[in-house]
């Protein structure tokens, strides 16, 4: 495998996401938004190397995602942790059931850090929820670089040929 | 538009595999869509649904992305779009001129044992055109079908034909065994699509043998 690049500590946590699925030769990301995504999916829309597809609903676009990896696309889903939580049947009887390698970063609202108090219920449930669908996943871990564990994610969902969730905070992702 | 007597579903796959074009990837929804079209034209770039129901159309929408060179043809069923319409907006919005969805109209759930529709008669030619998708039309006949796979790609991004269809009920035995991961398998190897090198040979990307 290829040494990743060195990131600093204090780096840009975003830029450090999108230069490492760049890196690592990600070519269609496919996404619902929302407020901490958003300017991420513009500087995404910008990569002349990876095409955004713009979903209505996170279910179809774990099925886009899923279409673009057995056309032989690295594919990464930007979605929010409620769209994980509306995509449990496409997960099991799809993606998990053809055992479809998918790196999904999904912002984790609701938590404690989350200002935005309406989305307290869906944060308390999303950990139990995963764990239910079987779906693996990860926190990130704010005192390490965030390239490292985007790559450990998306080599992680290879070789074990499942989706891998990683739950990404606002630091993480929020342009 | 369903009409009062309807071609079957075996009458337009007789048309499909005919006008296949070269290179042609298909993608079937679950069901007699997918159990008949293995009877009739089972290959290695066929791509089976066994259930997920509503996700052939954007699955198909993906490949078409990462494969921009090759036909992609799904076949849908109504009851499956209306469970995620907005597909069709989103492949407006893609646009990929390599697409063609055949949406099997029946009025009913056929898969599940033909329940009613929430609404049998929709024009769903109108409805994709609406959702920005610049050529849709309402087939009622093998012929009109067969005319319409022949016309071939106008370079207008996807291309939507409604199949007017009478109700297939009873299922249809499949010859091959239709397990998922093998037709996984089955159709990336046929396409030479790359595969993942582990990190433990020196891998950790996609690369072409």
């Amino acid at each position: 495998m290829a040494k990743p690049a060195a990131e600093p500590p204090d780096s840009h946590r975003p830029s450090a996401i999108l230069d490492t699925l760049k890196r690592l030769g990600f070519g269609a990301a496919i996404a619902v938004p929302d407020g901490w995504l958003g300017e991420m999916l513009v500087r995404v829309e910008q990569e002349p190397t990876i095409q955004l597809v713009r979903a209505t609903h996170e279910e179809e676009a774990l099925a886009i995602a899923c279409g673009a990896r057995l056309g032989g696309l690295r594919a990464v889903m930007f979605v929010q942790n409620a769209g994980v939580l509306s995509m449990g049947a496409g997960m099991v009887s799809l993606a998990q059931r053809y055992q479809f390698p998918l790196l999904m970063l999904v912002s984790y609202r609701g938590t404690v850090e989350d200002p935005v108090f309406y989305h307290a219920p869906k944060g308390r449930v999303t950990e139990p929820v995963f764990k239910g669908i079987g779906l693996t996943y990860a926190r990130t871990d704010p005192h390490r670089p965030i390239g490292p564990q985007v790559e450990q994610a998306a080599t992680y969902a290879e070789e074990a040929s499942c989706p891998f969730a990683l739950l990404l905070s606002r630091e993480d992702v929020q342009w | 538009m369903v009409k009062a007597t309807r071609p079957s579903r075996a009458d337009y796959y007789k048309v499909l595999a005919d006008r296949l074009p070269a290179n042609a990837l298909v993608v079937t929804s679950l069901g007699n869509a997918s159990y008949l079209w293995a009877a009739m034209h089972h290959a290695p770039e066929n791509f089976y649904f066994e259930d997920a129901m509503g996700l052939a159309l954007p699955l198909a929408l993906g490949l078409a992305v990462a494969q921009p060179t090759r036909p992609v043809i799904v076949v849908e069923g109504d009851g499956a779009l209306l469970m995620h319409m907005g597909t069709l907006v989103t492949i407006g919005a893609v646009a990929p001129d390599n697409l063609t969805v055949l949406l099997i109209q029946n009025g009913v759930h056929a898969a599940s044992g033909g329940q009613a529709l929430t609404n049998a008669s929709l024009d769903l030619a109108a409805l994709a055109c609406s959702s920005g998708i610049a050529r849709a039309t309402n087939v009622a006949t093998p012929q009109a079908f067969a005319s319409a796979m022949s016309s071939g790609s106008a370079g207008r991004g996807a291309q939507v034909l409604v199949l007017s269809t009478e109700p297939d009920i009873e299922v249809v035995k499949p010859p091959i065994a239709l397990d998922p991961v093998l037709t996984k398998h089955r159709f990336m190897s046929a396409i030479g699509a790359p595969r993942y090198i582990p990190t433990l040979f020196g891998g950790g990307r996609l690369e072409r043998d």
